[in-house]
């Protein structure tokens, strides 16, 4: 073996070179293993509704309560294209109950955010906040969260300041729980490393154990997303006059079938929409994380 | 109680390997060291070390050799400063350590990389926590040349979870040196990764190390390992540690070169080892009963 002269640029290694990725073509087995399973999922979904809006012309169930899926498509899309004229109670409009709803989503998840991660994060990092807040923390995160619904109202009146508490409320507790949880397992040898090296307490804080919770933070705010919808949902359904809860009460009442299928599968999208972007996030903050995944 | 005596290089013929001057100097110093850790839940508190007792010369390579649980890694956690003796002194260059500093740094067996910092982020981290007053321009040009010496040019983009153990172990070790400093700790580095890749990177060490004169505190299990790199291979008992036996290690350097795995003294210097490593493996195997 030759000695490399360490004086100028020898190694310590084994041999590597950056430039060993290549262009290739796909074979069909390789394109069908990274497409296949969209392509699965279109024609998946296709046959179910084609099923289901056979089945329900069949007639076997009375179409007050299982619409056509076309009925279906067809008070979504009215839905979004026309304004409810002013002073209806209710009429085929989606748009602006959807826009309520996501408005008070959104409120009430930041809200969520503002109170949860500092909490989270300072039950982690510190024993006695950790010690005085967690029976309160796991007390509230195990009630189930619509039995304080009647309490809120007491309290609040049907309003949307009601709403807003009672999805903060929901989304709150999976936010606390996973930023807790973040600081509790950053990695010992991370810290320990990160010592060596000189760190502060604070730099501990602000280099280690900040960027190694902040994939857990995002988690929690994807668990608090789907807790919050069913906040939503529940706020509206119990005390409202707007929002998609309000609209599938309204749609039930007044036989409305198609209309009260069309916001549960917009439920869905939205639901499964927001879970995407925060999945995406996570992706691109903590990339390490995903390796195995698709 | 008297510093160990110090093991001394055997006669290199590769001008870089001379032998120390007369009179070295002791940058580690142990006396009487007792250290352990509490068990929390147990009201208890276990003695990982006990009365250790070594002196470490400026520029010398000491391998810690012992059973899994012997306290190897809380011997160097002590040296590095991340644990406080219970009873004795630790002093590096004449002063009580008392915390971690820029004259020490540590390469972990799970090289303890940040994973969402790309390497060179990664190996730039010690100037972040460490006033050492160098000039922007000097940082820069300092980890491109630990980037290059670990042979990692072209990877600086990339992040951990994309490299292989091999490359990890580099960026952890670039990392370690990229501060100069006076005393490089290794805690199993090589462990986890293949045996080609550990031998080749062994023998980049021991002439690394060689060339910059730096002082090195290495452990290992492997008692190859042990040989191939140590001036001193320290066998440290079974819980609680104590030094067993300090063993010199006169071989030729660089030992990679000169293929020492064949002398006759290596295999006495083996067999040797092996034997005191042995009696404590089984004690480890018995006390695991």
């Amino acid at each position: 073996m030759s000695t490399p002269d360490l004086s100028d640029g020898g190694s310590i290694s084994e041999a590597t070179d950056p430039n060993r990725i290549e262009d290739t073509e796909w074979t069909a087995g390789e394109a069908w293993e990274r497409y296949g399973s969209k392509v699965v999922t279109v024609i998946n979904l296709t046959i179910f509704f084609i099923v289901w809006e056979l089945f329900a012309r069949s007639g076997a169930i009375n179409q007050l309560f299982l619409p056509t899926a076309s009925n279906m498509f067809l008070a979504l899309w009215d839905g979004f294209t026309t304004t409810a004229p002013p002073g209806a109670v209710i009429s085929g409009s989606i748009r602006d109950h959807l826009l309520y709803s996501l408005t008070n989503l959104s409120i009430g998840l930041f809200i969520a955010c503002v109170i949860g991660i500092p909490a989270g994060l300072l039950m982690g990092g510190s024993k006695y906040v950790e010690k005085i807040l967690s029976p309160y923390v796991w007390a509230l995160a195990s009630l189930p969260r619509i039995a304080l619904v009647p309490l809120f109202i007491l309290f609040l009146g049907f309003t949307v300041k009601m709403q807003i508490t009672i999805i903060a409320l929901s989304a709150v507790f999976p936010i606390i729980i996973n930023a807790w949880a973040g600081v509790k397992t950053t990695d010992e040898s991370l810290l320990a490393a990160a010592r060596v090296f000189g760190a502060s307490r604070a730099e501990l804080y602000v280099k280690v154990v900040l960027p190694f919770t902040l994939p857990f933070i995002i988690s929690g705010i994807q668990q608090g997303i789907g807790r919050g919808l069913i906040g939503v949902v529940i706020a509206e359904i119990f005390g409202g006059s707007k929002g998609l809860g309000y609209l599938i009460t309204r749609a039930a009442d007044t036989f409305n079938s198609a209309l009260l299928y069309a916001v549960l599968l917009l439920l869905v999208i939205v639901s499964l929409t927001l879970i995407q972007i925060t999945r995406s996030l996570e992706a691109y903050v903590a990339p390490w994380r995903r390796v195995d995944k698709v | 109680m008297s510093p160990v005596e110090t093991g001394r290089r055997g006669a290199a013929p590769d001008p870089s390997f001379a032998p120390e001057p007369a009179g070295a100097v002791p940058v580690i110093v142990s006396r009487d060291l007792t250290v352990g850790y509490k068990l929390h839940r147990e009201r208890k508190r276990l003695t990982a070390l006990r009365d250790i007792s070594l002196s470490v010369n400026a520029g010398e390579f000491v391998v810690l050799v012992g059973p899994s649980g012997c306290g190897k890694t809380t011997f160097i956690n002590a040296i590095a400063g991340l644990v406080q003796p219970w009873e004795g002194s630790i002093e590096v260059n004449g002063r009580p350590v008392t915390g971690p500093g820029p004259d020490r740094a540590m390469v972990f067996q799970d090289y303890a990389l940040m994973p969402w910092r790309t390497v060179e982020s990664n190996i730039r981290m010690p100037f972040e926590l460490q006033k050492l007053g160098l000039s922007k321009q000097e940082i820069d040009a300092r980890v491109r040349r630990y980037i290059d010496l670990v042979d990692l040019t072209g990877f600086e983009k990339s992040f951990p979870y994309e490299l292989s153990g091999g490359m990890k172990q580099r960026v952890g070790i670039a990392r370690a040196l990229v501060s100069e400093p006076d005393i490089l700790l290794a805690d199993e580095p090589f462990a986890a990764i293949d045996a080609m890749t550990r031998e080749a990177m062994q023998g980049e060490l021991e002439r690394f190390v060689a060339k910059t004169g730096q002082t090195v505190v290495f452990i290992t299990h492997s008692i190859d390992e042990a040989i191939t790199l140590g001036d001193r291979v320290v066998v440290i008992s079974y819980r609680p540690g104590q030094i067993k036996e300090v063993v010199d290690v006169n071989l030729p350097r660089p030992r990679f070169d000169y293929d020492v795995k064949s002398l006759p003294e290596y295999s006495e210097l083996r067999d040797h080892i092996w034997r005191l490593v042995k009696d404590e493996a089984l004690q480890t195997a018995h006390g695991a009963k």
